[in-house]
């Protein structure tokens, strides 16, 4: 098999990953009276890049032969789709019942941000535990469990930073603190992985080859499991600390936009596309 | 995040506004503009060493096969010239600058930490005599500025100099990481009423960003020479291959410091550049929040390119399609700078003072060492002039071409609010020109030789054709760059004296120091004027024509802090990165099997988790004797300060068993690489413990004594943020140790 022939043929219509997709554009068109604006654009993207993840050839690598296709999805389902779904949200404004109503538990999970903190960055060190990991690729159910629990750690992780409400957000200063000690967090891990001479999921050590597909692989690409595993760990390293990055860079571009007293709400409401102006 | 500490002292006119005089103030000074020329004069001593240092090497390598030098003094004098420059010269300058510059700036009366200001600068004079100490004990260090393993292991450097290198740098870096801690608890707590983040002049945002890189990459250095130093003291063996060792993590920690300190000499000389091509060009900078995020940037991205210092190791394709990757993506944010000061000049009414001359300058001849820098991020190219003097002339087209023209542009600029006087522009043209024809024949040609495939590091080179030449030009400019100090020293020498008096405001400058006197009063301000915008000079001569009011009306934004706790905050990040270069260092040599005692033969989970929960529970207590304290409930207070100090005191009575128990079964912290990280981690912590015991009790006897009555609860607070923090570092070093093991 060819690289071609196998980008082609690798692709995994999975009905699950047709249906949330499907039934994500719809809701979100309903909700805005099927008027598509300029925040559908995020929706769009991140729901392009969640089928990408779950249905594409990646996921077919993902499933037993690359750690490094595993470790692509992952940060994918963590620290790109989340956020991309919520920059598609209208900002709105803070809803009562989680004030004081009976919702005002989950208002406090939410808001606090080192439970956030805590979910997104522990996320990736938990499911890399080499127990977990294996089972993740051996058994479908946890398989599932796994890739539900990376998109909802990934939404509790960005809430503060991009959530719809703004009043709940972070200000610039603890955004930083939050964002750049996320980064060191999985450089360490990303560190750990890179130069660890255990492998981090055995699993990849020896994979089964179902499709004939390893020839290809170990040969043609020259991914030997040793240099997988490097590259899983330089993709937990140097992208995964690029994407909280870019978050901060976002956040300073709303805090340049930001006009008014530094309480008010800035009145653009998609604080990504915000421009700071200069002289 | 309290209003009350944001208030200046700098309105009040202190009783006794004359100053002390006599050589015994200087020394006993807390005065931050004092201490700020206490630093550069010091420096300047250093510089001229350096110097002197750099013109022996330039006289050896004049001519091939030269006997100037013997081999060893070579080696001596080049490891003293790239110390001497990089430790002594360039980072206290730049800190001395902003020592004295910084609070002017933010109309304050002085650092937020006086007294640790002081520590700050006297710990450089004693760094730098005990560096160069090691002349008088046997030889100076003679492994490089770098200090690659295992060459600065025992077997191969056998004099004591590399002993005196760990120890100044040692100290140099606790100096320079105090200092940064100051600045920045001086920028978020001391700016006066008005002076909102927002409108920060970029100096003082960028020394504020430095401060943040210092604090987190200077530990990685000191935690690598911690090692490096136990390695040649206590036998072990960390860094040297031939015992389990790891010549390669010495390169790792060393670059992941190495890199980022690039741009800890950088960011401040693009502070001073931002603050003086605007003014000489009569127009506000272009683009000031690009040039501030660009500078977030670049410290952002400055810890995530140090592999590419090592393509030449073989890191594997991976590590160098990453390390490429972002290495070129750094020159994006420098790239903005560039720009924003090339359009801030564009169009503008630029007048050509030595110090204008200086900073463009600078913009050319650091485009020049940014532009070769950026060859290095492609790997084949690495590999082919990685070892050669093409690799010299670009980093001294960053650091003397780039960071010393700022330098010079900035004194020229600030001498006179510094001194009273002007420098003499005939003999700072001089200086210019000389300085700028010296440098780059020293060091344009030193790109040919590069490429020609001349080694560095080398203490002389065979007599191929054109290299003699060459090399002799490159000396020649070398003395004339020499010379041109020379008319510097020269120009403050006569300056001070008969110097054109300045006037409080000689440039028309617009940011707060040239608002006062030259030079400013011990108390800085009688009054500071009114900020809405980032030139207030500039409101206040144009009324009829104000600046747009910056940020709205707010005369504060939510970035003030109280000192004590910004000081502290800034203190734990730079011990977690200490604590981080440990842990990695533990996981790292524990990962695979080794001969010897193990974690499992030695160590006993249970145990030590029981002493563990007594750590916890102290954490819980000094928790409660605070909510205690700011009940006002004072005897319950001291009883929980008491009960934390006898929980503190069993953890470290429980680790000492462990030890004994360990030492017991004839282990030792060199018997293996376990035995050494094992002892080199809890004992680090142990440490750390001791000394929050120690300040726990200073804490208590101040209680008993009837202390904290009348507030001070900030005290307490701080404190018990540090202890809370010992008992972080200790949950994850226990799950790393221990927890690990129960698995």
């Amino acid at each position: 098999m060819t690289t071609g022939q196998f980008f082609i043929s690798a692709w995994n219509w999975n009905p699950w990953v047709i249906t949330i997709c499907g039934a994500t554009i719809l809701i979100y068109g309903a909700r805005n009276h099927f008027r598509f604006g300029q925040k559908s654009g995020w929706l769009l993207a991140g729901i392009i890049i969640f089928f990408i993840t779950l249905a594409s050839p990646i996921d077919t690598l993902a499933d037993g032969y690359l750690f490094s296709a595993h470790m692509l999805q992952h940060l994918l389902l963590l620290l790109i789709v989340p956020p991309l779904i919520l920059l598609s949200r209208p900002s709105a404004p803070f809803p009562d019942g989680f004030q004081n109503g009976r919702w005002k538990w989950l208002n406090w999970m939410l808001r606090h941000p080192l439970v956030n903190w805590f979910l997104g960055v522990g996320g990736m060190w938990l499911w890399h535990a080499p127990m977990l990991c294996n089972a993740a690729v051996t058994n479908p159910w946890i398989h599932r469990l796994q890739y539900v629990s990376l998109l909802l750690m990934g939404f509790a992780f960005w809430w503060p930073i991009i959530g719809p409400w703004s009043r709940q957000r972070l200000s610039l200063l603890a955004g930083i603190i939050y964002l750049f000690s996320a980064c060191v967090g999985c450089t360490v891990l990303g560190i750990i992985i890179t130069f660890s001479p255990v492998e981090v999921c055995s699993i990849y050590l020896h994979p089964v080859d179902r499709l004939g597909i390893l020839p290809l692989i170990q040969n043609q690409w020259g991914l030997t499991p040793a240099k997988d595993q490097q590259l899983g760990g330089l993709l937990m390293w140097v992208p995964a600390c690029l994407i909280y990055f870019c978050g901060i860079f976002g956040l300073f571009a709303r805090w340049h936009g930001e006009t008014g007293n530094e309480i008010s709400v800035s009145k653009s409401s998609t604080p990504f596309t915000e421009k700071s102006h200069g002289h | 995040m309290s209003e009350t500490a944001s208030a200046p002292a700098a309105m009040e006119t202190p009783a006794a506004a004359s100053a002390p005089r006599g050589l015994f103030s200087w020394i006993a000074t807390v005065d931050h503009k004092r201490i700020g020329i206490l630093y550069l004069l010091t420096t300047l001593v250093f510089f001229v060493i350096g110097g002197v240092e750099a013109l022996l090497i330039r006289i050896q390598l004049a001519r091939p096969n030269n006997t100037f030098l013997s081999p060893d003094a070579f080696d001596q004098i080049f490891t003293m010239h790239g110390t001497t420059m990089i430790f002594l010269v360039v980072m206290p300058t730049l800190i001395g600058l902003a020592n004295y510059l910084v609070p002017l700036m933010i109309g304050a009366r002085d650092m937020a930490f006086p007294r640790l200001n002081a520590l700050s600068f006297w710990l450089l004079p004693c760094g730098g005599l005990l560096l160069h100490f090691s002349l008088l004990a046997g030889g100076a260090p003679a492994v490089g500025w770098f200090s690659y393993a295992p060459l600065s292991e025992t077997p191969y450097a056998t004099t004591s100099g590399v002993d005196y290198w760990t120890l100044s740098l040692l100290i140099l870096g606790v100096g320079s990481v105090a200092a940064s801690i100051n600045l920045i608890a001086t920028i978020l707590t001391q700016r006066a009423p008005g002076l909102t983040i927002r409108r920060l002049p970029l100096f003082v945002w960028m020394v504020f960003i430095n401060s943040f890189l210092v604090i987190l990459a200077l530990p990685a250095l000191n935690a690598a020479i911690v090692m490096l130093f136990i390695d040649r003291h206590l036998s072990t063996h960390f860094f040297a291959p031939a015992h389990g060792g790891s010549a390669v993590l010495w390169q790792h920690f060393f670059w992941a410091f190495g890199h980022p300190e690039v741009y800890i000499m950088a960011l401040p000389a693009f502070g001073i550049i931002s603050e003086v091509v605007p003014v000489f060009a009569r127009r506000p900078i272009f683009g000031y929040e690009f040039v501030a995020a660009s500078t977030v940037a670049i410290a952002l991205l400055s810890f995530g390119v140090w592999a590419h210092h090592m393509f030449a190791v073989g890191l594997g394709h991976p590590m160098d399609l990453f390390f490429a990757a972002t290495s070129m993506m750094i020159a994006v944010p420098t790239g903005i700078k560039v720009f924003a000061w090339s359009a801030t000049m564009w169009g503008g009414a630029i007048r050509l003072t030595t110090s204008m001359l200086f900073a463009v300058a600078f913009l050319i001849q650091f485009t020049i060492g940014g532009l070769s820098g950026i060859t290095f991020a492609v790997v084949p190219i690495d590999w082919q002039v990685t070892g050669t003097y093409y690799l010299v002339a670009h980093f001294h087209y960053v650091l003397f071409g780039g960071t010393f023209f700022a330098v010079f542009a900035g004194l020229y600029y600030w001498f006179p609010k510094i001194t009273g006087r002007r420098l003499s522009e005939r003999l700072g043209q001089l200086n210019f020109w000389m300085a700028v024809i010296g440098f780059n024949t020293a060091f344009f040609v030193q790109h040919f030789l590069g490429l020609m495939g001349m080694a560095r590091r080398i203490y002389t080179y065979p007599d191929l054709p054109g290299w003699g030449l060459l090399n002799m030009i490159s000396t020649l400019g070398a003395f004339l760059l020499g010379a041109s100090v020379l008319v510097l020293l020269w120009n403050i020498f006569v300056s001070l004296r008969h110097g054109k008096p300045a006037g409080d405001n000689p440039w028309q400058a617009w940011t707060l120091e040239w608002a006062t006197t030259s030079p400013p009063p011990a108390h800085n301000f009688d009054r500071v004027p009114p900020i809405r915008s980032r030139r207030p000079l500039w409101d206040l001569a144009h009324p009829e024509n104000p600046d747009p009011i910056v940020g709205g009306a707010a005369a504060q934004d939510g970035f003030i802090l109280e000192k004590n706790r910004a000081g502290i905050v800034s203190f734990l990040i730079t011990e977690s990165v200490f604590f981080l270069m440990l842990i990695l260092a533990y996981l790292y040599y524990n990962s695979h099997a080794m001969n010897g005692p193990t974690p499992t033969s030695m160590l006993n989970p249970q145990r030590t988790g029981i002493y563990t929960l007594c750590l916890l529970a102290s954490s819980l207590t000094i928790w409660l004797a605070g909510k205690k304290l700011e009940a006002k409930k004072h005897s319950a207070f001291r009883w929980l300060l008491t009960l934390t100090i006898l929980l503190g005191t069993v953890f470290i009575i429980g680790q000492g068993r462990e030890y004994l128990r360990i030492f017991h079964e004839g282990v030792m912290v060199n018997s293996n690489l376990f035995a050494t990280t094992f002892f080199t981690l809890t004992g680090f912590h142990g440490l750390h413990v001791c000394v929050g015991v120690i300040a726990l009790l200073i804490l208590m006897a101040l209680a008993f004594a009837g202390d904290f009555k009348q507030g001070r609860i900030e005290a307490v607070k701080s404190i018990g943020l540090y202890w809370h923090f010992v008992d972080a570092v200790w949950l994850v070093v226990f799950s790393v140790i221990y927890l690990r093991l129960l698995l």
